[in-house]
């Protein structure tokens, strides 16, 4: 009952088994308003589920698997495949390893605080039992992710994710804005989902269609990268076609600030700390396939410093609170993908250590920013738009200090734990930069996730200035106050973004140290391990950055207000650049919405033309019909003369005409 | 000895008399004694050839018809009954709900006359009760 077989499957079941709950609540008016008890118990059962399985994991390095197999026939057979005679069967197969245990520990954590911030800030909200039922479907799809032990498993989970993604960002969907942002979100992420079935097939052919399990697909990576070179490196880059969709990477990563439409718990559970950073969490679960493509290692690394630096030069002069959130999201999983492309197998453990320790520490510091955002928005009346107030940190001061937490972490200021993790994204990029093929380029990366670290923390403190700081303004109709349901999961979730990093990494490596025993790390590494040391140029070096963004939008914002506008009026073309987001949306619009539509009006045109064509046709028996209509009048005299007529006509003919 | 031709005349004038009454009559009852009429004639003929062959095939027949206008008969005058009670007229020009919808109404120029206001039944008191009876009136 309570072994750790047992527990990995709870900890996906239960936030299913509560979505079911809230679902049905839902149905029984009385019972609405209490739709969140069952997801707020089975997020909590599910947190503690995890941290067993956690705590497991770190005595016994060995997964946990469900179900367990000590033989075949235990197996739980989900759906089978036929194909050319082989009858391929796919098993419903749950394993934990130490990155599945690191990932459902943030996940079901942050789920639960954000859960119960919900409780607070959707309270009377219309269809509030939706809301809870998908926020807990979302967590059973999520942790499936996280603890599929094959692909189309994981795919399931990753669709499902999908799926409440987009559920909950159309969530308002009488607001049009808002069910637009849904059908992008869905539509955008679908467009990488396509490449990752893709990947995943080509994957599966390439083993000889022998299951889509992870450790045999593993296991042949390195045969099969030496007799498909070109077709593994085609399955790889598909499968990073997918997480770039999910992940909200450069081309794809527009769905991201437009997701911000839906409720801000839902910001900050699926669009910042967790639905988001899937794709990185993919990539890292197959290493093993990409440390054998170092060509497609660096896409991945460049896509992401793309992503990192162009998300945090359009972040630098939003205006919305949350969108500025939003495009660090773009930019922080950007640095994800930079330490995930770094991996090479002298470098693996190292370098998905540094992603998924990013992941970690951002997850927290991220939901703690936007739940405050949130917490302003609910005080401000749904106004997010930071020209609108400022100088709330008297009036909302538990907020205040989560937003600095978070703010504090996210923009790497020593000591705080976005800093460790950031420091490490760093090193690793600066490691992969010494010797390899492409040393150079990552060198260049560096340097570019450096700028981008000086740009973090001057649009994070931007943006905090401008809430907190200055003189108290607030749009009419605000009320601000704190409902402790809400400042609960603030203050827990912001000392877990002021401390996770420095208590789990620099100096215990604790994080470090149970992570690289995951299976998947010790494969990619092949032997190698992480040197442990901390390399204090780089730490003081990117320390220096981080607090000369700080510096910079203290006396932008706070010593000399003003200087922003006039730089903005030195600089124009930058200035709107950013402000429009480098036009990407006006680009993407002219580049595949207006031929799409074009397409679709010619293709109306062929169909009013067949249709007419068909209409033609059709009005000839209708014409007939027309003429002969007039006899059916419903009397039945006029019946009985027909017949009795016709009858006549009938015997006259035969007396006539017969010999 | 008649000839089977006489036999065939009466049955002819019955059914033709059946026939004209069936086409020129309104009223529903009317039309159902001439279908009835027709019915006959057509019996009379069968039962002429079933003495002139000689055997009782055509009387068997006849029978038949006998029983199944019998039927016809009950069906017939329930549905009339029905359909009086919803408009409370036997004509039958005033059923043309099975037209098609966009052909217009056969408008009757020449209707039948009003039906008579029904004549109140007498109402008489339930078997075995004593009738209520304005007794102060009766004995003073």
């Amino acid at each position: 009952m309570f072994d750790p077989a047992h527990l990995v499957l709870y900890v996906p079941a239960l936030p299913l088994f509560g979505a079911v709950l809230a679902a049905i609540c839902g149905m029984v008016t009385e019972l609405r308003r209490f739709a969140h008890l069952p997801v707020l118990v089975c997020a909590g059962l599910s947190c503690v589920c995890a941290i067993g399985v956690a705590a497991h994991l770190a005595n016994n390095p060995s997964p946990v698997s469900y179900p367990q197999l000590s033989s075949s026939a235990d197996s739980i057979h989900w759906f089978s495949i036929q194909y050319e005679k082989s009858n391929m069967v796919v098993e419903f197969a749950l394993a934990a390893d130490q990155l599945a245990g690191v990932m459902l520990l943030g996940v079901t954590f942050i789920g639960f605080w954000i859960v119960l911030f919900s409780v607070g800030y959707m309270h009377g909200s219309y269809g509030y039992s939706r809301y809870f039922a998908t926020v807990s479907l979302f967590l059973a799809s999520m942790c499936l992710i996280i603890l599929a032990d094959n692909f189309l498993l994981m795919f399931a989970g990753w669709e499902g994710v999908g799926l409440c993604s987009y559920l909950l960002v159309g969530y308002w969907h009488h607001k049009n804005s808002a069910a637009d942002a849904a059908r992008k979100a869905f539509l955008v992420t679908r467009l990488g989902d396509v490449g990752l079935i893709l990947g995943i097939f080509l994957l599966w052919w390439m083993a000889e269609l022998g299951g889509f399990g992870y450790e045999r697909i593993f296991g042949a990576a390195p045969a099969l990268a030496e007799r498909y070179p070109t077709m593994f490196a085609a399955a790889c880059l598909l499968i990073v076609c997918g997480a770039v969709g999910k992940s909200a990477q450069f081309p794809l990563y527009v769905w991201l600030p437009d997701a911000m439409e839906g409720p801000t718990p839902v910001s900050a559970l699926i669009h910042a700390a967790t639905m988001v950073t899937a794709g990185v969490y993919l990539l890292a679960r197959c290493t093993v396939l990409f440390v054998q493509v170092p060509g497609v290692q660096l896409t991945v690394a460049m896509i992401g410093a793309f992503t990192a630096l162009l998300a945090a030069f359009i972040a630098l002069t939003q205006h919305d609170l949350k969108r500025v959130l939003a495009y660090s999201t773009v930019s922080q999983i950007g640095y994800m993908f930079l330490a995930v492309g770094c991996a090479r197998p002298s470098l693996a453990a190292i370098a998905v250590t540094a992603a998924i320790f990013h992941l970690f520490t951002h997850a927290f510091f991220k939901a703690v920013l936007f739940l405050s955002s949130g917490s302003v928005m609910h005080a401000m009346h749904d106004v997010i738009d930071m020209r609108e107030f400022g100088g709330l940190r008297k009036v909302l001061p538990i907020t205040h200090w989560a937003f600095l937490a978070g703010a504090l972490a996210l923009a790497g200021i020593p000591l705080f734990s976005g800093f460790w993790s950031k420091d490490m994204i760093l090193e690793s990029t600066l490691e992969a930069g010494h010797g390899g093929r492409f040393g150079t380029v990552y060198i260049i990366l560096f340097v570019v996730a450096l700028i981008t670290a000086l740009m973090t923390a001057f649009y994070t403190f931007r943006a905090y200035f401008r809430t907190f700081w200055g003189e108290l303004r607030m749009p009419e109709g605000a009320h601000p106050h704190e409902p402790a349901v809400m400042t609960v999961p603030l203050i827990v979730l912001g000392i877990g973004a002021v401390t996770v990093g420095i208590v789990a990494e620099p100096f215990t490596h604790w994080f470090s140290g149970f992570i690289t025993q995951s299976p998947v790390i010790v494969t990619a590494s092949g032997g190698h391990t992480a040197d442990e040391h901390l390399n204090w140029p780089l730490i003081l070096g990117s320390s220096a950055v981080a607090i000369v963004g700080f510096a910079i939008a203290w006396y932008v914002y706070l010593k000399k207000p003003g200087t922003a506008e006039k730089f903005a009026q030195k600089a124009p073309t930058l200035y709107y650049l950013s402000l429009n987001k480098l036009y990407v949306d006006e680009i993407y619009n002219l580049l595949f919405v207006q031929p799409a539509t074009l397409v679709a009006g010619i293709c109306g045109l062929v169909e009013a033309v067949v249709d007419d064509l068909v209409r033609l046709v059709a009005t000839i028996p209708r014409f007939l019909g027309v003429l002969i209509r007039p006899i059916q009048n419903g009397l039945v005299q006029f019946y009985a003369l027909a017949m009795v007529l016709g009858v006549a006509g009938f015997v006259a003919w035969l007396v006539l005409m017969a010999k | 000895m008649i000839p089977v031709s006489h036999y065939l005349a009466v049955g002819a004038v019955l059914f033709t008399l059946g026939l004209i009454g069936f086409l020129s009559r309104r009223n529903l009852i009317v039309m159902f004694l001439s279908a009835e009429l027709m019915l006959q004639g057509v019996a009379v003929n069968f039962v002429a050839f079933s003495r002139y062959h000689g055997n009782l095939h055509g009387q068997v027949f006849t029978l038949f018809v006998i029983a199944v206008a019998a039927c016809e008969a009950g069906v017939a005058l329930a549905l009339f009954l029905m359909l009086y009670r919803r408009k409370r007229s036997l004509d039958v020009s005033l059923w043309q709900a099975l037209r098609e919808t966009d052909v217009p109404e056969t408008v009757d120029t020449e209707p039948l006359p009003p039906v008579s206001p029904e004549e109140p039944l007498p109402k008489l008191p339930p078997a075995g009760v004593e009738p209520e009876r304005d007794e102060e009136r009766q004995y003073v």
